[in-house]
């Protein structure tokens, strides 16, 4: 079953994530919702490995290859004669391989990071509005048999709205 | 009273930090309100302004249409000066430009906190000044419909642009900032889409939805955004380095006196941070009183942007002068006739405007008082920008009036054409900030949050003092 809770404090949000923890509940049953980032291990959670950088990484090389075509390869192709230039001269295409290159950059660090958080997302999906508002949002994938300890727990931890999370049209 | 209340207390009583935006008491709630409220809020005087800036930009589209349907001639352009104020105005709002990323990205690298409730208004600087900017290749070509020729594609009249010309890096490279910077602009704005639309209803709730991508902020959402800004603020400064160094270099590859210069590129990219900042400054004082944005932005605010300002203008002035006294001393016959004409010549009211409205400023700033007081601050802003526009008139139609052949001299008088489509991108871009300021938060709520998180006070002998904890 699914619970959510909310909590005005970050400190009662990591005591719960503990507890859950101790009760055998894995940190991928457990989503945190904010409205800020928390810092690094502020809520006793590991941070996943991003392949983001990797994705990066490619699309720059992608953009230093369009550069290089387009700067040095297609001037041979649509060969331009002018008295005492070579086709392809370094400096020019210098220029165009950084930009291309650059512009592959950018361009593969947003697609990177909206295909890592799945992005469009426009399903319904357990959410509180109030999590804009400062609550922490806790969202527990447990078995049915923990319900009545684990709700026991998140008051004891000034937990509020425990319950069934709202499946919200975001 | 309990000990955090004593303290609170304490610091109202003994310290000016609480006035500090990142201080603030304030709920997060009241926080999201204070940025929403003026947003919903669009008076008489917002439908004025934005029917007055509509009439210009129509006039300006008119005087366009006209330039297209009778060709190049309407404007002043003439032999030996082939460009003129397109180009200038080309030039200035690539300037302009400059200050979104210097704001956002080197100061997001230097975890700069004052920058938090900035940033959002400078990268929107960015992306119109680069949009008015990109206009002017196109209207400067006269046949605009020829602009296609430009795009790399093959074709069977073996027809293919010629990338080794400085004129094909400008539209690669301005191309390259317009998306670089609308894309950064609209990542770090995910966030905030999310909370505005949990907090508002009909087309706005819809607009904000869609925008908002499904965000909820979970913390791997917060960990991949957080990891993709920090990229993108790496990555998009040696574009921005890049772009105006590339526009410099369309004057600097010729021969033309005093545009064949190797310092031309930093000169280029000092002078437009100092313009950029300057009307990131101007643009800031103006929505803060049109959007009652006091609680926004403060005076700390107004001073670290002030002082920065000041810096690149003497940056500026270091440049200039690096450039001035090689030209002076060397003494070509040519350049030495527009150093005439500049000091005392018919170039010399521009020059003497040049300098006192780049000189003035920066001996001003020196003053808190002027750095701290919005409308001292937006009347030397403004002037700095009167100074560099007039700059880069110098620099591009002032030089071209005199070249290597003597009766190929020559004057240059802007027509009510060219004059109109100057006005319209102005207008243009007040349009088009005026109607983004009411449809998206002006204010990053939740880069403000995050800083809010990093400060708490701190007790050293005496004081009480506000301390940043060292997290990202």
């Amino acid at each position: 079953m699914t619970l959510m809770a909310l909590f005005h404090e970050s400190a009662d949000t990591a005591e719960v994530i503990d507890e859950l923890h101790n009760l055998g509940i894995a940190d991928n049953k457990i989503v945190v919702i904010t409205g800020l980032p928390y810092p690094e291990g502020a809520l006793g959670r590991h941070r996943e490995w991003l392949t983001l950088p990797y994705i990066v990484l490619a699309g720059a090389a992608a953009g230093l290859g369009i550069g290089l075509f387009l700067a040095v390869i297609t001037p041979h192709l649509y060969r331009l004669d002018v008295g005492g230039h070579p086709p392809v001269g370094f400096p020019p295409a210098a220029v165009i391989i950084f930009i291309f290159t650059m512009m592959a950059t950018i361009v593969s660090t947003f697609l990177g990071v909206l295909w890592e958080m799945n992005f469009p997302r426009f399903g319904p999906a357990p959410y509180h509005k109030l999590v804009t508002d400062g609550h922490l949002a806790v969202i527990l994938d447990i078995p049915t048999r923990l319900e009545g300890q684990v709700r026991q727990m998140l008051e004891t931890h000034h937990a509020h709205h425990v319950g069934e999370p709202e499946r919200m049209t975001l | 009273m309990s000990e955090p209340e004593d303290m609170a207390q304490e610091i109202r009583q003994t310290t000016p930090y609480d006035e500090r935006l990142l201080l603030a008491q304030r709920t997060d709630s009241e926080i999201n309100q204070a940025v929403l409220q003026p947003m919903l809020q669009t008076g008489k005087g917002f439908w004025v302004l934005v029917t007055g800036l509509s009439l210009i930009v129509a006039w300006g589209v008119y005087a366009w249409s006209y330039l297209i349907y009778w060709g190049i001639g309407v404007t002043g352009k003439n032999r030996p000066v082939y460009w003129t104020l397109f180009i200038t105005t080309f030039v200035f709002w690539v300037g302009i430009s400059h200050a979104g990323t210097m704001i956002s990205a080197v100061l997001r690298l230097l975890k700069a906190d004052w920058r938090r409730p900035i940033t959002r208004g400078a990268e929107a600087m960015t992306a119109f000044a680069l949009m008015m900017a990109g206009l002017y290749p196109l209207i400067h070509l006269g046949r605009v419909w020829k602009f296609y020729w430009m795009v790399p594609y093959p074709n069977n009249r073996l027809m293919w642009p010629n990338f080794q010309s400085p004129l094909m890096w400008d539209m690669v490279a301005i191309f390259t900032y317009l998306i670089g910077s609308s894309l950064y602009l609209y990542l770090a704005l995910i966030p905030d889409m999310a909370m505005a639309r949990d907090h508002t209803g009909s087309w706005r709730f819809k607009l904000y939805r869609v925008l908002a991508l499904g965000w909820r902020g979970t913390e791997g959402e917060w960990h991949k955004l957080h990891r993709a800004l920090g990229i993108f603020s790496v990555a998009i400064i040696p574009i921005f380095l890049s772009v105006h160094s590339i526009v410099s270099w369309d004057f600097a590859v010729t021969i033309q006196p005093r545009w064949h210069s190797t310092i031309f590129a930093p000169y280029f990219v000092i002078g437009a941070v100092y313009s950029g900042l300057s009307a990131l400054a101007s643009i800031l004082v103006v929505v803060r009183r049109g959007m009652r944005l006091q609680e926004f932005l403060r005076a700390e605010h107004f001073d670290s942007l002030g002082k920065l300002v000041m810096v690149a203008g003497m940056a500026w002035v270091y440049f200039w002068f690096a450039g001035f006294i090689v030209e002076w001393y060397g003494n070509e016959p040519v350049v030495r006739e527009l150093i005439r004409e500049e000091v005392s010549g018919h170039l010399a009211p521009f020059f003497y405007l040049q300098m006192s409205a780049n000189l003035i400023p920066i001996a001003l700033l020196v003053f808190k008082r002027v750095r701290t007081t919005p409308a001292l601050l937006l009347a030397t802003t403004l002037l700095v920008n009167v100074g560099m526009f007039t700059e880069r008139a110098l620099i591009v139609i002032g030089s071209l009036q005199r070249n290597d052949l003597p009766f190929n001299w020559g004057n240059y008088r802007p027509t009510w054409v060219e004059i109109s489509i100057v006005a319209m991108t102005f207008a243009g871009f007040a349009l088009l900030y005026t109607l983004f300021s009411r449809i998206i938060p002006f204010v990053p709520v939740w880069e403000i949050k995050e800083g809010r998180l990093r400060y708490t006070m701190r007790r050293i002998g005496r004081l009480l003092v506000p301390t940043a904890a060292e997290i990202d």
